[in-house]
């Protein structure tokens, strides 16, 4: 659901007035309780864990905790898994969809519905049941397949170390996004028209993806790779359920263990969303001055 | 004649995406539904006979109702808080509450349940700080848990319903003020009727997203809350009976036909919605 | 339907630094149609929403029919407004968006039904009462918003540039039928503009304001012919100031001799106004002026011509004439043998709100 709001402005009419409400007071202690609750139901949350993480039972006050994280064991082995599987979710997934994105604005409008189809799916069906189902064709897999090559290709997809599967499984999860974010993006520049000049210039078919299109949709690549990079931080389903060791698996791991830690570890992770989702907007902010 | 020789080539271009698609989405949504039909190695329909029978029905009873709840409650709480922001003259307001939003819209899965945890746990900060244990307070059941939901549930009703709510014209009021209407009456008729959809969807929204949330429960409540996906989870990691393994998969597949009904209603909102508001 | 009188007091409204009304004073006659003229935020439509109901005014009063109804809130008074553009309820078709006051009442479905579609015959548009907002072109929405406005058969119209969000040949023939109308019913209406064309062309009294203030009020002839101050001279139309050198009744001017009429400034030099169209050019090798632009218009070519002391002069000449009247051509100017304006000297020039015809060589 990594949604980021298209920014939505509201112009100013020069002449016309702004609109001033008829009772201006009933409306504003209205507000004003509503923010308020809100401030109170979301900021206590956020405070009250950091208080947990640095509250010792005999000195008062300590950041232990964060210093904990990073001598935890497991800790690098799991962060340095899901950047990996990070990483090479967002490769396939942009070699994936920018082509067929681009395809779909320039020659082959009636395959719109298809990749519509295709790219809404993976929000429809909850990714438990997706897993449900891999598990099964996992262990399946190698009853029907033994005497097949396709048995050692099902044993390497599920090599601990990287594990292929789940990079699979969050291609899919992140196309619904990554679909959105490359298609609104290409909606923002004429394609056609780029591309008509610069085939009309004697370009290529390949010269004009990769020279005129790609550097044109720059942030939207970079706006559906932060989401798909959130979407892997942050995917524990799957990855518990197939027994592989990433990052949100090994929080949860170590929180009987170590309850400080996992808190410190879940402010962490949300700072890091936090700093994903600003470097994203403000890209989209770049893109909207810049063109 | 060049238009048409780019379309049959760039059609080459769609098919890695759907063939990926097919093979690693298609084939395991295949073998989920033989799955469900079949007990040990014979058709049957037993899996999704007993997948709607006793516990697991309550599981799945309780997973509707939790999200049914989260949905409305995030809904309204989500619509008036969009509407506090929308109608404040303070820009800065505004763009802070759409950031958090983005941000708390994301903030789900373990770190959520720890969060939580944390806050009003039964040794969480405020728990002990204001001495909720000794009135039986627990985060460990159904209204805890529909808390915790509500905490990225509300951020993306926000999310939604903004855009809507921005394009709901001053016109519009003043028009209806203009042919008698009171405020009461312009909301009835007017108001509520454009704003429907994208309420609607926006519930719709949060419903499956409750509906499919497994990270944050797991963490938090284990299963001393009956949910769905608590009991596929379970199922899947080997605590069912020999031979009732598939049961599981027709439980998914019951979320899977909840879920496709609950979108079939969305779709179809979202598109009038966008004609209205355009 | 009666119209109704309608008076603007001393209205005075600000926002923030910004003064949009500064004591407004004008009267509305019945049944009679009134353009508010202007530039952009010169009030025209801040006093339009105070007489809706939608401002209210920091000082000053709105009387309808001698009335004060300045605190009445709006949705108990009696006028009908069409907006600038998609106030239509896009969530109700044409025949629910014109019954909608109706059923604000509660009249019964049948007869707002019976009333809508009666409504709609009478902008027009008989068959697009099932139709939806978002079905409808940016003409026939407007047209149902004026059937909507007239619906609770109210005293007075009030237009907020209605037409500016139309294509042209659109915007001609819906000014025009709404003028038809408002004739007909002899509705009080009062028409919020920036298009002066479009408020010479419909109005009875055309007002013009600037900087929330009234400037003239006339009828457009008045308005046009014997502008009350350079503001108006300059709004309304293009027009020349020209030096000329007064004595008694007359002025000469370029030459020629003419009688003045209205005010006289009290120095004998002064600016003698004249329109283009008065201004008569004719090709002659020996003449002291020379074309420098023409812009050709269709029945006519707007020329800018330098005279012999570097001043220059806007003519109006029949299109067919601008062949020979093509830039760089010598010429003769004269102005037409009529009394003429004079104000007190200011800059010597031309002065017009239209477009200039510089881009076109």
């Amino acid at each position: 659901m990594a949604s980021l709001t298209p920014q939505v402005t509201t112009p100013a009419v020069p002449g016309t007035a702004p609109a001033r409400p008829g009772r201006p007071r009933r409306p504003r202690v209205w507000r004003g309780v509503v923010l308020l609750l809100a401030a109170v139901y979301f900021l206590v949350p956020l405070i009250a864990s950091f208080v947990f993480t640095v509250k010792a039972p005999d000195q008062g006050f300590s950041l232990d905790a964060y210093g904990e994280i990073f001598s935890a064991e497991g800790f690098a082995g799991s962060l340095l898994l899901s950047l990996g599987l990070g990483a090479a979710t967002i490769v396939i997934v942009l070699l994936l969809t920018l082509p067929a994105v681009v395809a779909v604005r320039l020659g082959a409008p009636r395959w719109r519905p298809v990749l519509e189809v295709v790219c809404t799916l993976p929000l429809v069906v909850p990714p438990i049941t997706f897993v449900a189902g891999i598990s099964t064709v996992l262990r399946w897999g190698p009853d029907y397949l033994a005497s097949t090559p396709f048995y050692q290709t099902i044993i390497a997809v599920q090599d601990p170390g990287f594990p292929i599967v789940l990079v699979l499984a969050y291609v899919v999860l992140a196309l619904p996004f990554a679909y959105r974010s490359l298609d609104a993006g290409l909606g923002a520049i004429d394609v056609r028209t780029l591309s008509e000049a610069a085939r009309n210039l004697g370009a290529s078919w390949p010269h004009v993806l990769l020279r005129v299109i790609v550097p044109n949709m720059r942030s939207a690549m970079a706006g559906a790779s932060f989401l798909t990079l959130a979407l892997v931080l942050g995917e524990f389903t799957i990855a518990r359920l197939l027994s592989f060791q990433t990052f949100p698996v090994w929080i949860y791991t170590i929180s009987g263990a170590h309850a400080q830690v996992s808190v410190a570890v879940s402010v962490f992770s949300l700072l890091i969303t936090w700093l994903l989702l600003l470097a994203l907007s403000s890209a989209g902010a770049r893109q909207r001055s810049g063109s | 004649m060049g238009d048409s020789r780019t379309g049959s080539k760039s059609r080459w271009a769609v098919v890695p995406l759907l063939v990926f698609a097919v093979i690693v989405f298609g084939v395991p949504m295949l073998v989920l539904l033989g799955g469900t039909f079949t007990r040990e190695g014979t058709p049957s329909a037993a899996n999704l006979t007993e997948s709607l029978q006793g516990a697991y029905l309550t599981s799945l009873i309780g997973s509707v109702k939790i999200s049914a709840l989260v949905a409305v409650l995030g809904g309204v709480l989500g619509t008036f808080l969009a509407q506090a922001v929308v109608t404040s003259r303070f820009r800065a307001l505004r763009e802070g509450v759409l950031t958090a939003s983005g941000v708390l819209a994301n903030f789900g899965g373990v770190p959520l349940a720890f969060a939580w945890i944390a806050t009003l746990g039964n040794s969480g900060v405020v728990t002990t700080t204001l001495g909720l244990g000794d009135h039986g307070w627990s985060l460990y059941n159904f209204w805890g848990l529909t808390l915790v939901y509500l905490y990225f549930s509300v951020p993306l009703m926000v999310l939604t319903v903004v855009p809507a709510l921005d394009g709901l014209r001053p016109q519009w009021r003043e028009a209806a003020q203009n042919n008698g209407a009171s405020t009461w009456q312009f909301w009835r008729y007017v108001g509520v009727p454009v704003l429907t959809p994208a309420l609607l969807g926006g519930v719709i929204l949060l419903f499956g997203g409750a509906f499919a949330a497994y990270a944050t429960a797991q963490a938090m409540v284990g299963s001393s809350v009956p949910l769905v996906t608590l009991k596929i989870a379970d199922a899947l990691t080997g605590n069912v009976l020999i031979g009732h393994e598939n049961v599981a998969l027709a439980l998914s597949l019951d979320m899977i036909v909840v879920a496709g009904l609950v979108m079939a209603v969305y779709l179809p909102l979202r598109r009038r919605s966008a004609r209205w508001l355009r | 339907m009666n119209g109704a009188r309608v008076e603007f007091r001393g209205l005075r409204r600000r926002f923030g630094s910004t003064v949009a009304l500064d004591g407004l004073d004008l009267t509305v006659e019945p049944g009679e149609l009134i353009a508010l003229l202007g530039p952009s935020g010169c009030g025209k439509t801040t006093a339009l929403r105070c007489l809706a109901g939608f401002e209210q005014p920091d000082e000053g009063e709105v009387l309808v029919d001698g009335a004060d109804i300045t605190r009445v809130p709006a949705n108990r008074r009696d006028a009908g407004m069409v907006f600038q553009s998609y106030s239509l309820f896009p969530n109700l078709n044409a025949r629910d968006n014109v019954g909608f006051g109706m059923r604000v009442r509660k009249t019964p479905a049948a007869r707002r039904h019976a009333r809508a579609q009666e409504l709609l015959e009478l902008v027009g548009l008989p068959d697009v009462g099932g139709r939806y907002p978002h079905q409808l072109s940016g003409g026939q929405q407007q047209r149902v918003a004026l059937a909507r406005a007239l619906a609770l058969e109210p005293r007075v119209l009030l237009l907020d540039e209605p037409l500016s969000a139309l294509d042209a040949k659109v915007r001609v023939t819906l000014r025009e039928e709404i003028r038809r109308l408002q004739l007909s019913l002899g509705i009080t209406t009062i028409f919020v503009t920036h298009d002066q064309e479009e408020a010479l062309s419909m109005a009875d009294r055309v007002a013009v304001l600037r900087d929330g203030r009234l400037e003239q009020v006339a009828d457009p002839a008045t308005l046009y012919d014997r502008p009350a101050t350079p503001f108006v001279a300059e709004f309304v139309g293009a027009m020349n100031h020209l030096p000329g050198l007064l004595s008694g009744d007359q002025v000469t001017v370029l030459g020629q001799t003419l009688p003045v009429e209205g005010p006289r400034p009290a120095g004998p030099e002064a600016d003698v106004l004249v329109r283009p169209e008065a201004v008569l050019v004719v090709p002659d090798g020996e003449g002291e002026g020379m074309v420098v632009v023409s812009s050709f218009r269709g029945s006519t070519a707007r020329l800018r011509v330098r005279l012999g002391d570097g001043a220059e002069v806007l003519a109006d000449v029949p299109g067919h004439d601008s062949a020979r009247l093509a830039p760089g051509t010598a010429v003769r100017v004269r102005l037409v043998e009529r009394p003429v304006l004079v104000s007190a000297r200011t800059a010597t020039g031309v002065t017009a709100a239209v477009p200039e015809p510089d881009a076109v060589a």
